[in-house]
């Protein structure tokens, strides 16, 4: 499922509250093969969106109710990923150097030339393909570490400690034998190549 | 002096004399008093009674230097044995000013003169005492005020000085004039005129000499403000203000003015002006980038949307993959986006008419005189003089009195702005109310500058039209905005004999209908 949603056709979501700006960067982007999605306050997007869409956010800054840098700050409290472009008039640099320190990955001054903001958005999806692909990842990890039993566990936590086999084997009380068997079933049920690939899984999750 | 008698017997002559002189004695209004080479006093006449307080008979025989108060005592007594012992006639002849002393011990100023009887031997003297307290006092007053007025002139920088015209005086310098002129004590006489001629400053001159010349040809007084390059090598500005008398033929008799050094005045009003200035600038430059920020915020929409329709259109075009629909809503929303950013200018054009105003009922020359003496120091710092000619039939108009101002001020300000470039003697600035003929009340400014150039009078009263070098184009506009706002209209006009005329007009209200609005 999660699998499936990752993988899905990425969206572009924008959030204007001026009907104009956001009717003509709808055709925009269908133009160019994009699939779109527009709302008219932050509220709005909050309240539909779910966090495990694909895509990325086209902000404008300055909005009545909700501005874009508090739409900003609930994704931030979220542990939203979802990249955000934030498109600001002339007079709002000091707010985009904000939206900036606060993560987002890029600011689009209007009126703005089409290919500017198409390029912008472009990157915008590959990076978030790449956070999503990351985030997939670090889940299969987890995933696979929940199938070890207490005991391959404690034999992986040592293993990535770099203690050698017969250590392993005097601290756990074991035969080295045993030790054998335990750390070749760690490495088929966590798919490791190497000894190197099992650490770097472990040190991605955070679980050394 | 002898009187001559014929036939008179020896001893009615001598009765005669005796009645005569106490005549002489009594109607006398000096104090008379006849006292011996001892200083004993013999007679003290009426006015010498009245005088000292004594009655003759107290002092007959007392020594005469009872009626002098110390040192004078003390030295009358010597200068009376001075005479005697070596004939030194230190006081006798002599009129002297001393002081006097009554019999309650009251001292007066006196004068004091003394004369040897002749054919008196021991000697016998006659003296004479004038009270002169009253004349001492005036003088002492006359003094005083003088003084007070040499500290005043001092304190204001201001020197006064007449001219005759009916004798061959010298013209009077007051003490502090010479100051002000920068004449040194002490330097050869030179009369008022002739030491100003030189100092005139300029550019000055010729209204200075045509004051001057209205003097001569009838005129009673003359004010005047002008220059004076002051031989300290700093340049003053003086106002001058003189008046003459005539006499019954009416030829004039004297002149008689003040100069008044009004450098520290202008300079605080220069300074005061600047500084007005400054802040109006501010004021313009900050309300003019929060306008603009707001306009620059509220057409970046539509301008956003409108790009991004018609590069949709482009992509959707070239790709082929797209509805007639589609493009025709796109061109749609374009139109209607031009429009809108339209709207935003629009509505910042009619921002000044939508102000809150408060309408008065006013006089329309009023409204004029004040914004005259608003506008006279700039116009003064700029060289440019300022005439006005007011509606004799003083129309009443509904208006609010700060908006109007500012397009009167706002026009003054233009055609002081239009004339930099003209010769100084040019720079006038005709101000004038009249009813027209629809009964409308129109105001006018008119100047001598170089005219509107007709190619660009189309655009004059459009917004951020300009032909000043840092103008913002946006005065005739809003003058324009206000005065329509008003029910009136502006517009321009060459002046014939060169120059731009300025109009506008309000509508007249009659007195009647005015109060009827109560």
């Amino acid at each position: 499922m999660r699998q499936n949603q990752a993988n899905a056709r990425p969206t572009i979501f924008v959030v204007d509250d001026d009907a104009a700006v956001r009717d003509a960067l709808k055709l925009l982007l269908r133009s160019v093969g994009q699939s779109v999605e527009t709302f008219a306050s932050a509220q709005e997007f909050l309240d539909a969106y779910s966090e495990d869409r694909p895509g990325c956010l086209v902000l404008d800054i300055r909005m009545p109710g909700m501005s874009g840098l508090e739409l900003q700050q609930k994704l931030n409290e979220r542990h939203s990923i979802l990249p955000i472009i934030f498109i600001t008039g002339h007079g709002d640099v000091p707010m985009a150097v904000e939206a900036m320190q606060a993560g987002a990955v890029d600011f689009i001054q209007k009126p703005f030339r089409d290919q500017d903001l198409i390029d912008r958005i472009n990157q915008a999806l590959e990076k978030d393909a790449a956070n999503r692909a990351a985030l997939g990842e670090r889940n299969d990890i987890r995933r696979r570490l929940e199938t070890l039993t207490p005991r391959e566990r404690e034999v992986l936590d040592l293993v990535v400690r770099g203690k050698a086999n017969k250590v392993i084997a005097g601290d756990l009380k074991l035969s080295q034998r045993t030790v054998e068997i335990h750390r070749a079933r760690v490495m088929e049920k966590m798919q490791a190549s190497s000894l190197a690939h099992l650490v770097r899984m472990v040190l991605e999750v955070g679980q050394a | 002096m002898t009187l001559l008698r014929v036939a008179e017997p020896q001893e009615e002559r001598a009765h005669r004399l005796e009645r005569e002189f106490q005549a002489v004695l009594d109607a006398a209004v000096d104090a008379v008093v006849l006292f011996d080479h001892e200083g004993r006093i013999e007679l003290l006449n009426h006015a010498g009674e009245r005088m000292f307080g004594y009655n003759e008979q107290e002092v007959i025989g007392l020594k005469v230097h009872i009626l002098l108060p110390e040192p004078y005592r003390s030295q009358h007594e010597d200068y009376l044995r001075h005479y005697i012992e070596l004939g030194e006639p230190r006081i006798v002849g002599i009129g002297r000013e001393l002081l006097a002393k009554r019999r309650d011990g009251s001292e007066f100023y006196a004068e004091l003169a003394v004369g040897r009887v002749q054919g008196t031997d021991p000697p016998r003297f006659v003296g004479f005492i004038r009270d002169v307290t009253v004349r001492r006092n005036a003088e002492e007053a006359l003094r005083r005020s003088e003084a007070q007025l040499t500290i005043a002139q001092e304190i204001a920088n201001l020197g006064n000085y007449v001219v005759h015209y009916d004798g061959d005086y010298e013209d009077y310098w007051s003490p502090h004039l010479y100051r002000v002129l920068g004449r040194r004590f002490g330097d050869p006489y030179i009369g008022v005129y002739d030491h100003l001629a030189p100092l005139v400053h300029p550019a000055d001159r010729a209204r200075w000499q045509q004051a001057r010349e209205e003097l001569d040809a009838g005129a009673r007084s003359m004010d005047i403000e002008y220059r004076i390059n002051h031989p300290d090598g700093t340049l003053r500005y003086v106002h001058h203000i003189a008046q003459v008398t005539l006499n019954d033929d009416g030829q004039v008799l004297r002149e008689v003015g003040t100069i008044h050094d009004i450098t520290d005045r202008r300079r605080a009003e220069d300074e005061a002006r600047q500084m007005q200035e400054r802040i109006a600038h501010f004021g313009r430059i900050s309300t003019m980038g929060e306008m603009a920020a707001g306009i620059a915020h509220e057409v970046n929409q539509p301008l956003t949307a409108i790009a991004t329709y018609a590069q949709a259109c482009q992509r959707l075009i070239s790709t082929g993959n797209f509805t007639n629909e589609e493009i025709a809503e796109a061109l749609a929303h374009i139109g209607a986006q031009a429009l809108r950013a339209g709207e935003v200018i629009r509505r910042l054009r009619t921002f000044v008419k939508n102000r809150e105003v408060r309408r008065e009922l006013m006089e329309a020359n009023r409204l004029l005189e004040d914004v005259l003496t608003l506008a006279q120091t700039d116009a003064r710092h700029n060289g440019v003089q300022i005439s006005i000619e007011t509606a004799s039939e003083s129309p009443l108009v509904q208006a609010d009195a700060v908006q109007i101002q500012q397009v009167i001020l706002n026009l003054i300000r233009n055609s002081i702005d239009a004339m930099q470039s003209v010769p100084e003697s040019r720079r006038q600035i005709l101000l004038r109310t009249r009813v027209d003929a629809e009964g409308d009340v129109e105001f006018m400014v008119a100047d001598r500058g170089p005219g509107v150039d007709p190619a660009a009078a189309a655009d004059l009263f459009n917004p951020f039209f300009t032909t000043k070098p840092g103008g913002m184009g946006l005065g005739l506009s809003i003058s324009r905005s206000i005065v329509r706002a008003h029910g009136g209209k502006l517009w321009c006009s060459p002046n014939p004999g060169g120059g731009a005329r300025f109009f506008f007009t309000l509508p007249a209200i009659t007195a009647s209908a005015g109060s009827s609005q109560q």
